[in-house]
């Protein structure tokens, strides 16, 4: 198993700690300005790294939106922390976006669509 | 969104190409970030360091980065993908650096008002007795940027050279303007550099340790309450929350506290500005709004929160302060 391998198992590990009581969606400031949709919450992209991770997502433009549109600003983690499960999840949203960013940078100006 | 992927990813480039090009995350060639301290005489060397990594002074380009990409996403759709990606890496290379000065150069407001804040900084500073160097023209970026959009290798560079130009100059305490560029060297920097020795402190955090004098006189038109907006970084990743307050208190400058705050603080949606302005620009409202609500002046201690909470001020009716413009109104009486 390479190093990025480990990252990513380690990953879906943590994700796997979430208990999807959901209360962190409320909060997020892009959920808010969305209008109420659920892959611009914490929960929802941790799902969609989940999905895409186990390869069973496309890494396509709405879900770029959804990750890149995360402001890392840890409202989220407060009501985790206050709700007893305690995720870091801005952090797991930032490995997230490392493994993919990693090939979204090498693939540079030429990015697949 | 249409096209967001190639659009994560040629930001993703371009601002790695300008700071390998130039050394600046927006491919600035010209030293502009050391006009501020024209006329304050501060050393080039000593124990107390202070690190403005160029936040404040980048703001007028920030703007007009942010209009232009903003003006250009129409064009979009009428371009083929990697026609889009070309255009944007030579004009990137090309033009970005004469058009954003000729255009920076025209926003005078933000311009005044960052050289305002950071010379407030360092009034405030010499209020308590500290009197920091400085790099000039030799400060280098923090990095940040290439942190917030996890890119991890090409952080380890730039944060080596940075810990070594600030070494070199002597420096034991780096005192720091802004949360992201204080988070990037507390939290960052060590888990990179082995043996990082550096004390670093937040501006405002020396100003509630160390005592000044109350100031005598109220500048005139000087508000005498704000609403306060307390920077995500600075409460929820650093944890400093009570020195604004303290600092405030000080001043004898009433604070009044808003709906959501201290750690439970709203976002600016600065972070996602350079990829989609649309969404910050409705999270920013959604905040301002708030902030509005509360009270007519807003305090914020972030250039981010600056240059995104300012965008609301005419049609909300509000006026956003940077601590520092505040410390420059009250030590320049």
């Amino acid at each position: 198993m390479n190093r990025q391998e480990e990252q990513r198992e380690a990953l879906l590990g943590e994700i796997s700690k979430c208990r999807s009581c959901r209360f962190c969606i409320d909060v997020c400031p892009t959920y808010q300005a969305s209008g109420g949709v659920e892959s611009f919450s914490p929960y929802g992209r941790l799902q969609i790294i989940k999905y895409l991770l186990a390869g069973r997502l496309d890494f396509d433009d709405s879900l770029t939106y959804c990750l890149y549109s995360c402001l890392k600003c840890r409202r989220c983690e407060n009501i985790c922390k206050s709700k007893g499960q305690n995720l870091d999840i801005c952090e797991l949203i930032h490995s997230g976006r490392y493994l993919l960013s990693t090939n979204l940078a090498r693939e540079g100006k030429h990015a697949k669509l | 969104m249409q096209s967001s992927k190639v659009l994560i990813s040629q930001a993703l480039n371009i601002i790695q190409d300008n700071l390998e090009r130039t050394g600046d995350p927006l491919g600035v060639k010209t030293v502009y970030w050391t006009r501020w301290s024209d006329g304050l005489s501060l050393p080039d060397r000593g124990p107390v360091l202070l690190y403005t990594a160029r936040m404040y002074q980048m703001l007028p380009f920030i703007v007009e980065v942010a209009g232009m990409t903003e003006k250009a996403r129409p064009l979009l759709p009428l371009l083929s993908v990697k026609g889009f990606a070309r255009i944007a890496e030579v004009v990137s290379a090309l033009t970005i650096d004469p058009l954003l000065r000729v255009k920076a150069r025209r926003g005078q407001n933000i311009r005044s008002r960052s050289k305002a804040a950071l010379c407030g900084i360092v009034s405030g500073l010499a209020g308590v007795g500290v009197h920091p160097a400085y790099l000039h023209d030799n400060e280098p970026y923090s990095g940040v940027l290439l942190w917030e959009l996890e890119l991890e290798e090409k952080v380890m560079p730039v944060a080596g050279s940075v810990y070594n130009k600030l070494k070199s100059a002597g420096a034991e305490t780096v005192v720091t303007v802004d949360p992201h560029t204080t988070f990037m060297l507390r939290e960052v920097y060590p888990r990179i550099i082995s043996n990082f020795n550096l004390d670093i402190r937040h501006y405002l955090e020396l100003l509630a340790e160390l005592q000044f004098p109350s100031p005598e006189y109220r500048p005139s038109g000087f508000p005498e309450k704000f609403v306060l907006h307390d920077s995500c970084v600075m409460t929820r990743n650093l944890g400093i929350i009570e020195a604004v307050r303290t600092v405030a208190n000080r001043l004898n400058i009433e604070v009044i506290e808003p709906e959501n705050t201290g750690m439970d603080t709203a976002c600016c949606g600065g972070p996602v500005e350079y990829a989609y302005p649309d969404l910050s620009r409705s999270i920013s409202y959604i905040r301002a709004k708030e902030l509005a609500e509360t009270g007519r002046d807003v305090l914020v201690l972030c250039p981010v929160c600056l240059i995104n909470l300012m965008k609301h001020e005419n049609e909300l009716g509000i006026r956003v302060w940077d601590m520092g413009e505040i410390l420059n109104s009250v030590f320049s009486v």
